[in-house]
């Protein structure tokens, strides 16, 4: 067995290690300056502060309602249909009269509507195979869930409100 | 009676607009006359004297050439949507193909420049008032307005006006078989002429004219009475007319389409079974005019609900103290053979819904893999029919008293009906395929199910001494032959894949013979 030595000969200059250490103080000194007294700061504070990303950002999904809380979507399956990934699942049923109030006749209505975000790519066909603009992705990027079931979007947490809606 | 062997096959062809006209050819010998002789498209056809243009082209399958709305090949000619016109020269204008009988010499154009454009102009005064609302509709997918507007439609509509909307009509139930959307109505009068001149019922009318034309059931108190009210959903070029079994369950694109046999009654009707991951979503009539035509009732439609029904028993189960326990196949068929040997006597009773194949395996080789003589009976049972001499015509189209497939097929196999319909043996196997009904029995007669068994039919049997069930395979799970009333011997092959615990006939039978 053979061995291969891997410890490097260092110089003169990276043996007295002191002006190493002064170069770096120097570079902590400047940001601390910075920061402390000119405010310039390159990080935020991430759960009270957030980022302001682009208007075509596809983030959570979102199912939008009219203003009775009535969902816009009439189970046409067409995001099904179209998703590359399979991750939305459709039970559609007929809807009762009585959720008409308008007079708008929405003949069918989903009742469940489940989508795997696990599975999701986010790459927005959805949104755009949709004929009545229900099913939209909004700019919320905070998809963090503690266990795999929270992960399956279902009707109820699509309809909620959240930030970045439209 | 003939005894022809047919094997059901998925047509290629659109299911509304299959025919099996075949090509006709001249007689040969010095008196044969030359048959006439039509040119369309520039190829030239022979036909029988008297055929439409319509029917020539369903002859030599070309007829996916001309669209059509109101023509049928299993109704009499309307001519109403004026979709099939196409140009016939010397005429002075469009003619109906459907209707206009073909002359000798005729030479026709089906895909001429007049044609397209009157086919447009059609198809721009059927979508002025068709609502769009595709998205909903339960035909999208398989409906005739978006593919012939696909092919031929305007790109736009020139109509600016507002949409006439029948505000009644709009889901309105017409029985409790079949919901009518008039809003998306073309008027082709299919289903008026179905009623009037196939079921003869005369139960649908159109009334008032022009703007106001609309569908209503001829007596609005009763609705809709026939029993053949699914094929009015099968036919209808566009959703107006919707099945309220199949109405918002699956779109029409998810479904995979195989070829089976129906085996709700003894006609044996061809159906394609539409189904999405192995769950059966509707039967629906194949046209074969030896058998059903182009129609299927509607007890046999919505007969798939038996097999996917929640409570059909799909994994072996054996007696243990006083209650039914799921477990292995080696095991129940272990236990169970150990039992049938000890007994007196064993009786086999081969329901009447069995296939020929498993009619014949089970007279012979039964008793051969138990070791021990059994004797086999077959018993039917259903509205009183114990043999093919019972059964009866229920109408003048399909439906028959006898509600099993293969009477005559197991007649043929040589076994003999069960006398009086009565079990007589210590233990009783009864084999069925979810359709023959159980023979009486004393109230402790010790039975074995095997085949299609239901949790409810289990509880209903007149004994609760169930020794165990071996679960089987339906129908369209499995393939065989039945031979049907009129003495036709099809073929099938499985529409959809068992995904339960259920295992054919043949591997019980090697199971038990294995067994020691």
């Amino acid at each position: 067995m053979g061995t291969i030595n891997i410890s490097k000969k260092y110089t003169a200059r990276e043996k007295a290690y002191i002006p190493a250490i002064l170069i770096g103080m120097k570079i902590t000194m400047k940001r601390f300056i910075q920061g402390f007294f000119f405010r310039k700061h390159d990080t935020i504070m991430y759960p009270e502060a957030k980022r302001d990303y682009s208007q075509r950002f596809r983030g959570m999904h979102f199912i939008s309602v009219d203003k009775n809380k009535t969902e816009n979507c009439t189970a046409c399956f067409l995001c099904e249909t179209i998703c590359p990934a399979d991750c939305i699942h459709i039970v559609a049923d007929e809807r009762d009269e009585d959720e008409n109030p308008y007079g708008v006749k929405k003949e069918k209505k989903p009742i469940s509507f489940d989508i795997d975000s696990l599975r999701c790519c986010f790459c927005g066909f959805c949104e755009e195979a949709c004929p009545k603009d229900a099913i939209k992705l909004s700019r919320n990027y905070e998809l963090a869930v503690s266990s795999r079931e929270e992960a399956i979007y279902d009707l109820d947490h699509l309809k909620r409100d959240v930030k970045g809606r439209g | 009676m003939s005894n022809t062997e047919i094997e059901i096959k998925k047509p290629k062809m659109d299911l509304n607009y299959t025919s099996n006209k075949k090509p006709v050819h001249s007689d040969t010998g010095p008196e044969a006359k030359p048959l006439p002789k039509v040119t369309i498209d520039g190829k030239t056809y022979e036909f029988k004297p008297g055929d439409t243009i319509m029917e020539v082209a369903e002859r030599y399958k070309i007829h996916e050439e001309i669209p059509r709305y109101c023509y049928h090949p299993g109704m009499p000619i309307a001519g109403t949507c004026r979709m099939c016109t196409v140009e016939v020269e010397k005429a002075p204008k469009l003619m109906t193909s459907c209707s206009t009988p073909a002359g000798d010499g005729m030479v026709v154009h089906t895909k001429s420049e007049k044609v397209l454009k009157s086919r447009t102009g059609v198809m721009d005064f059927l979508l002025t008032n068709h609502p769009l609302d595709c998205p909903v509709c339960d035909k999208a997918g398989e409906c005739k307005l978006q593919d012939y507007n696909f092919e031929y439609g305007p790109s736009k509509s020139n109509f600016k006006e507002e949409k006439r909307i029948y505000e009644d009509a709009t889901t309105k139930k017409l029985s409790d078989k079949i919901t009518l959307n008039m809003n998306r109505c073309v008027h082709c009068e299919r289903c008026v002429r179905f009623t009037d001149d196939v079921t003869k019922t005369n139960d649908l009318v159109m009334v008032n004219r022009g703007w106001h034309k609309e569908l209503e059931a001829a007596d609005p108190d009763k609705g809709l009475t026939n029993d053949y009210q699914g094929c009015l959903t099968d036919f209808c070029p566009v959703g107006a007319l919707t099945m309220n079994d199949f109405r918002f369950k699956k779109r029409a694109w998810f479904l995979e389409k195989k070829a089976s046999i129906c085996d709700r009654c003894s006609k044996g009707c061809n159906i394609e079974v539409h189904s999405d991951s192995d769950i059966v979503y509707r039967y629906v009539p194949i046209h074969n005019e030896m058998v059903n035509g182009h129609w299927m009732c509607d007890e046999g439609r919505v007969s798939y609900n038996d097999l996917m029904n929640p409570l059909r028993i799909v994994s072996p189960l054996l007696r243990h103290q006083d209650s039914l326990h799921s477990t292995t196949l080696q095991t129940v068929l272990g236990e169970l053979k150990s039992q049938m040997l000890s007994a007196n006597s064993v009786q086999l009773v081969v329901g009447t819904d069995s296939t020929r194949e498993e009619a014949a395996l089970l007279k012979d080789k039964f008793s051969d893999s138990l070791g021990k003589k059994v004797d086999v009976f077959f018993h039917n049972g259903t509205h009183g029919v114990s043999t093919s001499k019972d059964d009866v015509k229920l109408d003048h189209l399909l439906r028959m008293k006898d509600h099993t497939a293969n009477t005559r097929g197991v007649e043929e196999t040589g076994l003999a009906p069960l006398s009086g319909g009565q079990v007589n043996a210590d233990i009783v196997v009864l084999f069925r395929n979810g359709r023959a009904a159980v023979p009486s029995m004393k109230s402790d007669q010790k039975v074995i199910l095997w085949g299609v068994w239901t949790y409810e039919e289990v509880k209903a049997l007149p004994t609760q001494n169930v020794l165990g069930v071996i679960p089987g395979h339906a129908t369209i799970e499995k393939s065989g032959s039945f031979k049907n009333a009129d003495g036709i011997v099809q073929k099938f092959h499985p529409a959809i894949t068992h995904r339960g615990g259920a295992v054919s006939a043949h591997q019980v039978v090697s199971t038990l013979k294995s067994l020691n």
